[in-house]
């Protein structure tokens, strides 16, 4: 059970704002999100080999350099930056 | 009581790829901060990494050049934990399925320290701290590495040292990485134990993180050895905990408890798919192994008949080894090659970087046709050696330097003539040695071998100008 707290407790912990009026619709996607996760738990896992699930293997990627990006661009989300830095600044 | 050391090593070597292990920016070192990064490699929410193929190459031949078991099937996990270093929050390693197994490395003393494990995984970002606020650069972030896990055989600071000196060069030799200790492109985590001599049980451990120097592991090695008897022998006990080398005060301090594997909360990552690899696969990569420098030390001694010093010392440095392989093919005697470049080339290169990357202007051509000079008896030693340093100033060949009639044989009338004049001009040398003063001969050969411009032969000199002192 997702309570309207829950959100705004993951909401604070995931730097994201929202608004009073939005936090009952949120509360309910929340709620039917967490309930479909639960159906995994009704499958059942016999003669199942979950490390492969898809078949796939050897997904690899050549060893060719594509230019990086703008350091302006890399730092944009970062809450505090200094001389080109994430800046972590000291705790009290 | 005696003690025994117990030791092993946790070696991370940066792979020398052209991109970083899950994404596409350089792996170049240095850079302005944060300029070699994208989405992937600073852990922005929703991205895919997709595994460099590279990487599981070089990998696969660091394994093989270790005699490790390379593992058909592996893959990669997340091991979680919190440090700015790392944007995610996990670093992308291998758990329980690394891809190289049970390899070794035979030190010279003949004893094999075994190796657990080698797997990639990822390197983390470079954090500088000022005025007590941490600055973060990504730039490192996702570089690939190798971490080479051993066994505790290590018994001794010296086979510690010749340990990481051997996996330098194996690494260097393969080309995976240049294994720069001071640019941290290698490190290592030295794992110490004591127990009293001739116990088979291990004592507990402490581990000295991020060693970047081999003469600080020496240090650190013998230190915390030290500290530890003392501790046990006073009635205490040591505590398992990892520690940070003061390389100033030549002490260790702790950093932390040391976490269980547990507390990493590994899991499969579930956004990289399985490793397969085809025993034809590592088939085709055992073909690029070159010959190691303790095969080639061997062989050097064995075939062409180096002093054992000599071999390891060239054998060590790859382009070194190269150049004088081709030096000395098809020469008469190898060894006077190996001398040039011990003698006369090694002064020109005084570090280890200096020797690493064997910047020098002579070509092992042009060395040889100095050589094939000396084997014909075209010319003596003592001129050879002053060509070879105008050939190494310049770069010209030894055409310049020697003239035809240089390379003409001194006949023995000329010697004898040359000798006369040495005792008629040295009245004082030939006094001090008719007094008793053997070495006073040796400045009248100078003399002879001066006026000759080196082409004498120095013992027919001797021999001479003694018979003629009478």
């Amino acid at each position: 059970m997702v309570t309207r707290d829950d959100v705004i407790n993951i909401a604070r912990l995931s730097k994201l704002y929202i608004a009073e009026e939005e936090l009952d619709d949120m509360t309910k996607a929340m709620g039917d999100i967490v309930k479909f996760a639960d159906t995994i738990n009704n499958a059942s896992e016999e003669g199942v080999e979950f490390d492969n699930i898809n078949n796939l293997r050897n997904a690899f990627r050549e060893d060719e350099i594509v230019p990086s990006y703008d350091r302006d661009e890399i730092l944009k989300n970062a809450n505090d930056i200094d001389e080109g830095h994430f800046l972590v600044r000291k705790r009290v | 009581m005696q003690y025994e050391m117990v030791a092993g090593f946790e070696t991370h070597v940066e792979l020398a790829t052209n991109t970083k292990i899950f994404c596409s920016c350089t792996t170049q070192f240095g850079g302005d901060p944060n300029t070699h990064c994208c989405p992937i490699c600073i852990g922005l929410p929703g991205v895919l990494p997709k595994l460099n193929r590279e990487v599981v190459r070089f990998a696969i031949r660091a394994g093989l050049a270790t005699n490790c078991h390379i593992s058909n099937i592996s893959k990669m996990d997340r091991k979680n934990y919190c440090y700015p270093d790392l944007p995610k929050a996990y670093q992308i390693s291998q758990y329980d399925k690394p891809l190289c197994e049970n390899g070794y490395i035979q030190l010279s003393n003949g004893r094999k320290i075994r190796l657990n494990r080698i797997h990639i995984e990822e390197d983390a970002g470079k954090l500088i701290h000022k005025r007590g606020d941490t600055y973060i650069d990504y730039n490192r972030g996702g570089v690939p590495l190798i971490e080479i896990v051993s066994e505790p055989d290590i018994r001794s600071v010296e086979e510690a040292k010749e340990y990481v000196e051997r996996l330098q060069q194996i690494m260097r030799f393969i080309g995976v990485s240049d294994c720069r200790m001071q640019e941290g492109s290698m490190r290592c985590d030295v794992n110490v134990s004591v127990r009293p001599a001739g116990s088979d049980k291990l004592g507990t451990r402490t581990e000295i993180k991020n060693m970047n120097s081999i003469t600080f592991i020496g240090r650190a090695m013998e230190y915390e050895f030290n500290r530890q008897v003392e501790l046990i022998e006073s009635g205490g006990e040591v505590e398992q905990q990892t520690l940070r080398y003061n390389d100033a005060e030549n002490t260790t301090s702790p950093m932390r408890g040391k976490e269980d594997a547990n507390d990493y909360r590994y899991f499969r990552d579930p956004d990289l798919v399985t490793i397969e690899v085809s025993d034809e696969e590592v088939d085709e990569l055992r073909k690029t192994i070159p010959e190691l420098p303790f095969e080639k030390a061997e062989r050097y001694v064995s075939e062409l008949g180096l002093s054992e010093k000599d071999a390891a010392n060239i054998a060590k440095y790859r382009k070194i080894a190269e150049y004088f392989e081709a030096a000395s093919d098809g020469v008469k005697n190898p060894k006077t090659a190996a001398n040039f470049i011990i003698g006369q080339i090694f002064r020109r290169l005084e570090t280890e970087d200096d020797k690493e990357s064997f910047e020098i202007r002579t070509t092992a051509e042009q060395l040889k046709e100095l050589i094939k000079l000396i084997d014909e008896g075209k010319i003596k030693n003592n001129l050879a050696k002053t060509t070879l340093e105008k050939m190494l100033d310049t770069g010209k060949p030894v055409t310049e330097f020697v003239s035809e009639s240089d390379m003409a044989d001194l006949d023995e009338n000329a010697l004898a003539e040359l000798c006369k004049k040495a005792v008629e001009s040295n009245p004082k040398a030939v006094e001090d040695f008719k007094k008793g003063k053997q070495k006073a001969v040796k400045s009248l050969v100078g003399f002879v071998m001066k006026e000759s411009r080196g082409k004498a032969d120095a013992a027919a000199a001797e021999a001479l100008i003694i018979e003629i002192i009478g």
